[in-house]
């Protein structure tokens, strides 16, 4: 996935981890200065993330967020996930926030799989399943508070 | 105020982003702090001596923070604008 922070620069890497903050670790990176003629190679970055502008993730993703999403409901939504599908971004997210069609409460079960399994099955959050990192980032109240419940 | 945005899921928006640029996508999601996802998203780049371009740059999560203003896009009013023949400047970054 592509990071562009605010002051213009980016960078393209793999996501290995973020949490509830937008901070990212992503590895094998190019970095581009802001002006675009400059470039880094590093094997691993941290980004905090109150300096990102966005992110650009592979079109897959959404796909793959919203048929766990339907998963989930089928499951029964509020306390079915334990284990493996852990949530519709790996693992860590409490209450699907990013409603879908208006309609999905996301509720608390949140899953609490391992990264590890997640892995396997080949999803991952926001960065294309090979790494499973934890989540989509943002905050996930807390399922039925959030604001589409 | 993320949840006026409820309203718009699923449906076509326009976002001017703190920077300058403006992006048209389908909006998928959001969350508290009016972070917002957007697919089959277009950035619209205007120049006063060219035709508008609108490259596809796919899914976006866009963090609230640089977010200046989004809304629905009126796709009658979108398609009956002749971006073609507009000559426009471009925004401004907006320094908060």
């Amino acid at each position: 996935m592509l990071v562009e922070l605010k002051n213009g620069e980016t960078f393209n890497g793999h996501l290995v981890n973020c949490d509830n903050w937008m901070n990212l670790t992503l590895r094998e990176v190019i970095q581009t200065s802001s002006d675009g003629d400059r470039f880094w190679r590093l094997t691993e970055c941290y980004i905090r993330g109150n300096t990102i502008k966005y992110l650009r993730v592979p079109d897959e993703i959404i796909d793959m967020v919203k048929e766990d999403a339907a998963k989930q409901r089928a499951a029964g939504g509020r306390n079915s996930n334990r284990g493996g599908a852990g949530g519709n971004t790996g693992g860590d997210q409490r209450g699907g926030h990013y409603s879908q069609q208006g309609g999905d409460r996301g509720g608390r079960g949140g899953g609490r799989g391992g990264r590890g399994d997640y892995n396997k099955s080949g999803r991952g959050g926001y960065n294309g399943g090979d790494r499973g990192g934890r989540g989509g980032g943002m905050r996930g109240g807390r399922g039925r508070g959030s604001s589409q419940a | 105020m993320s949840d006026q945005l409820k309203a718009l899921v699923s449906r076509p928006v326009f976002v001017f982003l703190t920077d300058g640029r403006s992006l048209v996508g389908n909006f998928e999601g959001y969350d508290q702090q009016a972070n917002v996802i957007l697919s089959q998203t277009h950035e619209r780049i205007f120049s006063s001596t060219e035709p508008m371009q609108s490259v596809p740059i796919g899914v976006y999560l866009i963090r609230g923070e640089t977010i200046a203003i989004i809304g629905e896009l009126d796709e009658e009013l979108d398609e009956a604008a002749d971006y073609d023949n507009m000559r426009v400047e471009p925004l401004d970054p907006i320094h908060l």
